[in-house]
């Protein structure tokens, strides 16, 4: 967990006083509370709202009481592994037999001193996470093994131009942004983003297909030297659309082809964002725009390519949602405009990659809700 | 999380009571969508307007929904995106690919 993620409680009880008192404690040691009264209003608040990382109820409600709550909790899907502790002022055995039957964590009696009742719910919740790195590191070992890499461990060399990228995986774990750059010749180098709609492992493991094919056709479109990034993608897309594996995948992906003899940059894209154009004379961002369709969705995906011309000094920026997501105070957002007006602002100052990543990209971790992966190529 | 507020004779008008459409409701979320396509074969007119992020997964499981619907000769139309979201939807040609009105009033013919 990100150290400025507050974790997020949900506490539940019929008893105003007892909530104003819990929610106090909890806020001295920065957790996000939300209080309801009800199991009802905790139900309309966890659908309409992202899970909190740990819920804590009361036993005894008027209508819905604990155990219902949670009965009901454990029939849905997407709420029954948030983690449920019990609060009653009953030491009931059969009560927390039945409680611990539905997989609640644990009983806290109301009488225990406040203090102590966030402490046990630190405890818990650090040895839930523990748990969790725990599996995750044994996935990455597995996928370690698998000697995939969907980001490439240096840049490439490209005659006339400097090539860079940042990327940092949500809660460092490997999801479905990738990158590939490949040199064909001399002359020519294509470099392509993708993002596999979807977050973290699930994500990532489809990346293989995804870049399996994308290398494939690119291979094939060097063999019988079709440089044409738009005939690539519909090349890319009917594969996908025919796979039965990937058909509820989607993709986005921006395909770039740098023709080093003249100087020449082809941009096909495909339910990409606007790459941003750096022009350095003029000291201002443009949006340049595709017409392409997600990868996957429809066998006619509506691709185009066109020809983008740096000057010398001038910055070609290419990336994924992640860039343009943040979390403040108030709650996610995405804002491209504003990540625009960012990245302008910054290159007036500097004009060097190594310190974008150091000044700006990097201090945006914080705020990060997804992958993040940006590409830039400089004309020098 | 989708509730049917009314329904004529080719469409089911409903609402997503969420704020944030992520990845953890994003399952459900189509799950239910193909449900209504399966349950009253008819298009689905969604107001989404109290929807103020929407993440890559969540996208998918709409988009993934839509290509259901259409594989039952079937539709989803959405109403009352909030500008972020429409910016967005534009931004990845999303608003080519889903028909989009301001409300449940202003879809056509209905």
């Amino acid at each position: 967990m990100p150290i400025n993620t507050p974790r997020k409680i949900l506490l539940v009880d019929d008893n105003p006083l007892f909530l104003k008192l819990m929610e106090q404690a909890f806020k001295k040691y920065h957790f996000k509370c939300h209080i309801v009264s009800s199991a009802e209003e905790a139900i309309s608040f966890l659908k309409t709202n992202s899970p909190p990382d740990i819920i804590l109820s009361d036993y005894e409600m008027l209508e819905m009481n604990g155990i219902d709550f949670r009965k009901y909790l454990m029939n849905e899907p997407e709420l029954k592994d948030i983690p449920f502790v019990f609060l009653t002022y009953l030491p009931d055995k059969d009560l927390m037999i039945k409680g611990l039957d539905l997989r609640a964590i644990d009983f806290l009696l109301k009488d225990t001193p406040v203090n102590v009742i966030v402490s046990k719910i630190n405890n818990i919740l650090f040895t839930i996470e523990k748990q969790r790195e725990l599996s995750e590191i044994e996935i990455k070992k597995a996928a370690a093994s698998l000697n995939f890499k969907s980001i490439p461990v240096e840049t490439p060399h490209i005659k006339g131009f400097d090539i860079d990228f940042w990327h940092h995986a949500y809660k460092d774990i490997p999801g479905g942004d990738f990158i590939d750059f490949i040199r064909v010749n001399d002359r020519y180098s294509f470099i392509v983003l993708g993002d596999v709609m979807g977050k973290k492992w699930m994500a990532w493991f489809f990346t293989f297909g995804f870049l399996s094919y994308i290398r494939s056709a690119l291979r094939f479109a060097a063999f019988d030297e079709e440089y044409s990034t738009a005939t690539i993608l519909k090349k890319v897309n009917n594969i996908i659309c025919y796979d039965s594996v990937l058909k509820d995948i989607l993709l986005s992906l921006s395909l770039i082809l740098i023709d080093s003899d003249t100087n020449k940059i082809t941009y096909s894209g495909a339910g990409d964002l606007p790459l941003l154009h750096y022009k350095a004379r003029a000291h201002r961002i443009i949006q340049v725009a595709s017409s392409g369709l997600l990868l996957g969705l429809f066998e006619q995906g509506n691709y185009t390519q066109q020809e983008i011309s740096l000057k010398k000094g001038d910055r070609l920026f290419f990336f994924t949602d992640g860039m343009i997501d943040f979390v403040n105070e108030t709650g996610k957002k995405s804002d491209y405009q504003n990540f625009a007006d960012t990245l302008q602002s910054s290159l007036a100052i500097e004009n060097t990659f190594t310190k974008m990543k150091k000044n700006l990209f990097s201090k945006s971790l914080n705020k990060q809700v997804d992958d993040q992966t940006i590409i830039s190529i400089y004309k020098s | 999380m989708i509730s049917i507020y009314k329904e004529d004779t080719d469409n089911l008008f409903a609402e997503l009571s969420l704020k944030e459409a992520n990845m953890a409701n994003a399952d459900l979320f189509k799950a239910e969508l193909i449900v209504l396509f399966d349950k009253y074969h008819k298009n689905v007119i969604l107001n989404i307007g109290k929807v103020e992020y929407i993440d890559s997964s969540f996208l998918g499981a709409l988009v993934s929904a839509l290509k259901y619907g259409i594989s039952v000769k079937n539709d989803i139309i959405l109403v009352s995106l909030q500008k972020d979201i429409a910016d967005l939807f534009a931004l990845i040609r999303l608003d080519k690919v889903f028909k989009i009105y301001g409300s449940f009033d202003d879809v056509p013919n209905h």
